[in-house]
């Protein structure tokens, strides 16, 4: 039933794949953690920007991933903006993932000590160079962990992306279906493909939020 | 057509939404507290077994677990509906994060209490229900809420396996009155209505209950 050969035959054509579902993956990360953390900072700004930011926040977590993928992905070229479905697919995800990564932030900079804020003014720190030289490195230093496993959970989003044509390993899984009619074997493949590699980062993660801990807390 | 028709007929999916929902949850719950009592109690190899098991369910990505099931069962000589299909496969995933909760909030609770149990002559079992659960369970409820807003929002991938849930109707709608501007804003809109004042209680119980617990977040 569960033929063997076949499975091992297509793991080139699914690995080939993989470097679009990586790149994708990594792109993402980058600019949702970048998008996030600048939510994060303009919440922190004045009232006004904390109610709007919060509620931009709060509509990007309220609703489906693939709600947005799809209103990326057919509300932009009515506006002429045409671009292609890998920059579309990552603009979701980048979009989707920032919501919860600012809300990431924000807990590891509320973890930092008052003292450093006030320590930056009396240095005479600007506004930028507080933030970029004082709260991130430390900020960083709290959240590796949720924010790893948030970028493992964009990884395992990037599947969403088949739906709009993206080549990445779960859609070449999907074609190799439709053109054998067996789904077993590309599916199983492309499963295991993506646990043994979700399983092995949040494991790097955990070992890395060991080393990174402070001493003595 | 106007925007109140487009998330009128959007809303006619809604049945199947909630009904995925609901049942997702019949899996989702008792997984969480089965499996995540099951990983806080058990020692050696049946605590890697379900280490395992929830393992699968949480780090494999859902939309390739409910492909795999709704598409491979068939050859197994299991039938079953496309409902079914993602009521399980979208319950088990949540229920496993949910588990993580579970045991999170068990872990976290103080070594006394458990010793406290066992002097006045509790049984294990006893202990579990009647004391650590009882006050594990406020810990767990931000990730509860954060795990069902997940599930609400996850069902829209059943209109991948044919199910017409409000998805599956905007898709629709946009094949029939080509007008993608309105059919997604309404669809955006729709979600947001269900899902928006789960998050806002969510953020509150945060704020009460979150104060000097160490909780287990996730996607």
């Amino acid at each position: 039933m569960f033929d063997f050969g076949f499975a091992l035959s297509i793991i080139p054509t699914i690995g080939k794949a993989l470097t679009t579902t990586l790149t994708v993956t990594l792109l993402s990360c980058i600019f949702a953690a970048l998008l996030g953390f600048g939510l994060e900072i303009a919440r922190r700004s004045n009232k006004l920007m904390r109610y709007a930011m919060r509620f931009v926040i709060d509509f990007i977590r309220s609703t489906p991933v693939l709600v947005q993928l799809y209103f990326l992905y057919y509300v932009l070229p009515v506006y002429g903006i045409k671009l292609p479905a890998l920059v579309v697919g990552v603009a979701a995800l980048s979009i989707y993932y920032c919501g919860y990564l600012a809300e990431v932030f924000k807990a590891g900079i509320d973890g930092i000590a008052r003292g450093q804020f006030e320590a930056a003014k009396a240095l005479g720190l600007g506004r930028f160079q507080t933030v970029i030289l004082v709260i991130a490195p430390q900020m960083l230093r709290n959240i590796a962990a949720p924010m790893g496993s948030y970028f493992i959970s964009i990884f395992k989003s990037t599947p969403y992306l088949a739906v709009i044509a993206v080549p990445e390993s779960f859609g070449s899984a999907l074609d190799i279906a439709s053109d054998t009619f067996r789904y077993g074997e590309p599916l199983a493949v492309v499963g295991a493909i993506f646990l043994a590699i979700a399983v092995s980062f949040s494991w790097l993660i955990h070992r890395f939020e060991a080393r990174l801990a402070l001493p003595g807390r | 057509m106007t925007f109140a028709e487009v998330l009128a007929g959007i809303f006619e999916g809604f049945r199947v939404t909630v009904l995925v929902t609901l049942l997702g949850m019949l899996y989702a719950v008792p997984f969480a507290f089965i499996a995540g009592v099951a990983q806080y109690s058990a020692r050696g190899w049946p605590h890697a077994a379900i280490t395992a098991l929830i393992e699968f369910w949480r780090s494999s990505p859902v939309i390739i677990l409910l492909y795999a099931f709704y598409y491979t069962l068939p050859g197994f000589g299991l039938r079953l509906s496309g409902l079914t299909v993602g009521a399980m496969v979208l319950g088990l995933n949540i229920g496993a994060y949910g588990s993580q909760a579970v045991r999170a909030a068990l872990q976290a609770l103080d070594r006394g209490q458990v010793e406290a149990g066992r002097s006045i002559g509790l049984r294990r079992w006893q202990i579990l229900l009647l004391i650590e659960l009882p006050q594990a369970l406020l810990a767990m409820m931000p990730t509860f809420i954060n795990q069902f807003i997940q599930l609400v929002k996850g069902t829209a991938l059943v209109s991948l396996i044919t199910l017409s849930d409000m998805t599956f109707r905007a898709k629709e709608i946009s094949q029939i009155h080509y007008d993608p501007v309105k059919v997604y804003t309404g669809l955006l809109v729709a979600y947001f209505i269900i899902c928006y004042p789960a998050t806002v209680v969510g953020r509150w119980l945060e704020r009460k209950v979150g104060a000097g617990r160490k909780l287990v977040h996730d996607v």
